[in-house]
Formats: structure tokens, sequence, C-alpha cells
């Protein structure tokens, strides 16, 4: 009976080994997984790739299907898809412009913030207040305004029947 | 009809109608194709297989275009890009649906059978193997590709793969006799 090793095929001899790796390869974004599809990446930047691809089962599927897809002649999608696919965006006159307030149009800035805005809102309103507060006159006229009247007040106060009254008798004491 | 590589990029990312239309024309029978292939394990029916496709088309156009005014013409073309982004949108849709089942008629035996005994494999020693030869392995022995398809994948000739192949396991097959008792 012969002692010696039967020798392992290739396919026996990889499947012997622990082939996955300790480090977790670097994530590998859509544009340079696409790169290295059309095998267009500088080498140290293409082995980076291989790796990520070499150590991902689900990332070496879908190299490997979408390697068998490109280039192929495709059947034609349903037309149902191509519709609601169009649908998803609309014609510029049918789009909904958000409106912007008088006060972001005269100052682009103030459109930037709601707060900023309603702050902008609140000191125009105080200007306006102010400014109608000071063409009525103000506090001066006003105090002036009263202070005439307060003099005036005695006249005016007095009953309009006891007046008349006196007068009358003034008149008619003097004739006698 | 208009061809994917004809769009104008600029005219579609500003967001113009007609633009649009003529890419979702162009783009419709890779997205189908790429969707269909890519949910084809997740048994999910053809109004589901329509909804991933629209999810493509949702994803490219959402936030102002931003996922399309990231793909970069000098480094890919635009039809190999969209592939990557439909099959990684459709992979995310059928995640969000249902897990992914096979019957399990499908499924060989050796794969099914436990083993009821330890085996500790031999570990690889990093830098052994370039990245590449470690690829192309993978891809042959535990994808059980064959050449042809490698090659296509990796834009190389058949003849590339076979040789970096064959030097792959004379690597292996020297370390592992030196290292062997």
């Amino acid at each position: 009976m012969s002692t010696e090793r039967t020798p392992l095929s290739d396919r026996e001899l990889w499947q012997s080994l622990a082939t996955d790796r300790s480090v977790a390869p670097a994530a590998v974004s859509d544009m340079d997984f696409a790169a290295w599809l059309e095998g267009r990446l500088p080498e140290a930047t293409a082995a980076r790739i291989d790796a990520a691809v070499a150590s991902d089962p689900a990332m070496r599927q879908a190299a490997l299907e979408l390697a068998g897809i490109l280039g192929l002649p495709l059947p034609a999608p349903p037309p149902r898809m191509m519709v609601r696919a169009q649908a998803l965006v609309g014609f510029e006159a049918e789009r909904q412009v958000p409106r912007k307030s008088w006060l972001a149009g005269l100052f682009p800035a103030f459109g930037q913030g709601f707060a900023l805005q309603r702050g902008a809102m609140a000191g125009i309103a105080v200007i306006v207040a102010a400014v109608g507060f000071m063409l009525g006159g103000g506090l001066g006229e006003t105090y002036a305004e009263g202070k005439y009247a307060s003099t005036q007040a005695p006249i005016i106060a007095k009953p309009f029947g006891r007046d008349t009254t006196n007068d009358l008798n003034d008149l008619f004491s003097d004739n006698t | 009809m208009t061809e994917l590589s004809q769009i104008d990029l600029q005219s579609l990312a500003a967001g113009h109608k007609r633009t649009w239309d003529a890419f979702v024309v162009a783009a419709s029978p890779l997205i189908n194709a790429v969707v269909r292939r890519a949910l084809a394990n997740y048994r999910l029916s053809d109004d589901d297989v329509m909804d991933a496709a629209q999810d493509v088309f949702v994803r490219l156009c959402n936030n102002d275009f931003r996922v399309l005014k990231t793909y970069d013409s000098a480094r890919a073309g635009l039809s190999t890009w969209l592939a990557v982004v439909s099959r990684s949108a459709a992979v995310d849709f059928a995640r969000r649906r249902r897990q992914a089942t096979s019957p399990i008629d499908d499924v060989p035996e050796s794969a099914l059978a436990v083993e009821d005994r330890h085996v500790e494999k031999l570990k690889i020693p990093d830098g052994l193997l370039t990245d590449r030869q470690t690829l192309i392995l993978k891809c042959l022995y535990d994808e059980e590709r064959d050449v042809a398809e490698v090659a296509q994948l990796l834009k190389i000739d058949a003849q590339t793969v076979r040789s970096t192949h064959h030097k792959a396991l004379l690597r292996l097959r020297e370390h592992f006799k030196e290292e062997a008792p």
C-alpha cells in the first residue's frame, strides 16, 4: 500500500485554504466601481477595487452580473415604466416655484432665514410706527394741546345756565 | 431614438423636461435589465420590479438631481455608472421588501450539508498573492465562473486570466509545500 498523498487539484488546493482577509477593504464609490468595470483605473487604484471585490461576495456578484449585462443587446422595457419615469420631471411652466417675499426680492440675504426675515419685518414695523407718530405731531404737540386745554378748563366747565342768569342779573341791576 | 451617450448632461441636471424624457427613453432598457437581474433571486412580482425601476429614476432626480450630478464623464461611461447605481438601488429596494430566497432544490447538497468535523484551514499569508490573483481565483473557484466570464469582467483577454491563475497556483503550491512537514 502506498503512503504517498494524492496531489490536490487546483480547486481542492484553493478550497483547502482560508481565503478571507482579516482586514475589511475600504468602501468603494459607485463612480470608482464603474471606472473599474470599464478597466479605466490606474493600477494602484484598480488594485484597491480588486481587493474589495475579492473580499466581498456581494460586490463580486454585482461585478459579474453587471459585466454580463453591459454591452449586450437589451430587451425593450415595459412602456409603463417609461411613462411613470417621465412624469417625475415636469415642464418649466408646470413647476411650482417657491414664492419669495417682496423683502427677499429687495434684499436677497433676507430670503435665507426665517428668523432674519421675521426680525426685519418687525424692525420695519417699528420704523413705520415711529414715523407715523412723528408725522402726527409726536409727544410735544400732544402735550401742548393738553396744556392749552387745561388753561381754558374753568370757562368751558362753567355751567351754561348759571352764567346767563348772572349776566342778566348784572344787566338789570345796572339799569336800576 | 437618442442614445445614452448623446444625452446633454448639463441640460439633464438642470431639470429640462425634454432632456429628461429623452434620458428616460435611452436609459430604461438598461435600468430595466439591471433591476430585473438584481431582483431575480428575490422572487418579487412584476409590479415590484416596476417600482424598483421607478426608485432608480427617483434616486437620480431627487434633491435637484444630486446623484446625477456626481457622475463624472471623464471617469466612466454613463451606461456603466447608471448600471452600478441601478443595481445598488434595486438591492436596497429588495432589502426593504423581502429577504432573498432560493428554492431548496436549487441549492447544491454540498452547500446544505453540515460537516461534522472541524477543519482548520491554512491561511494564505498577506502579500503571497496579488489582489488580482486572489480575485481571479475567487471568481473561478468560489463563483464557479469560466475563464471567458472572468476575462470579460476584468477587461483582459482569456490568456491573461489563465496565466495569472497558473502563476497564483504555482506560488500557493510552492509556499505550502515548503510549510508542509
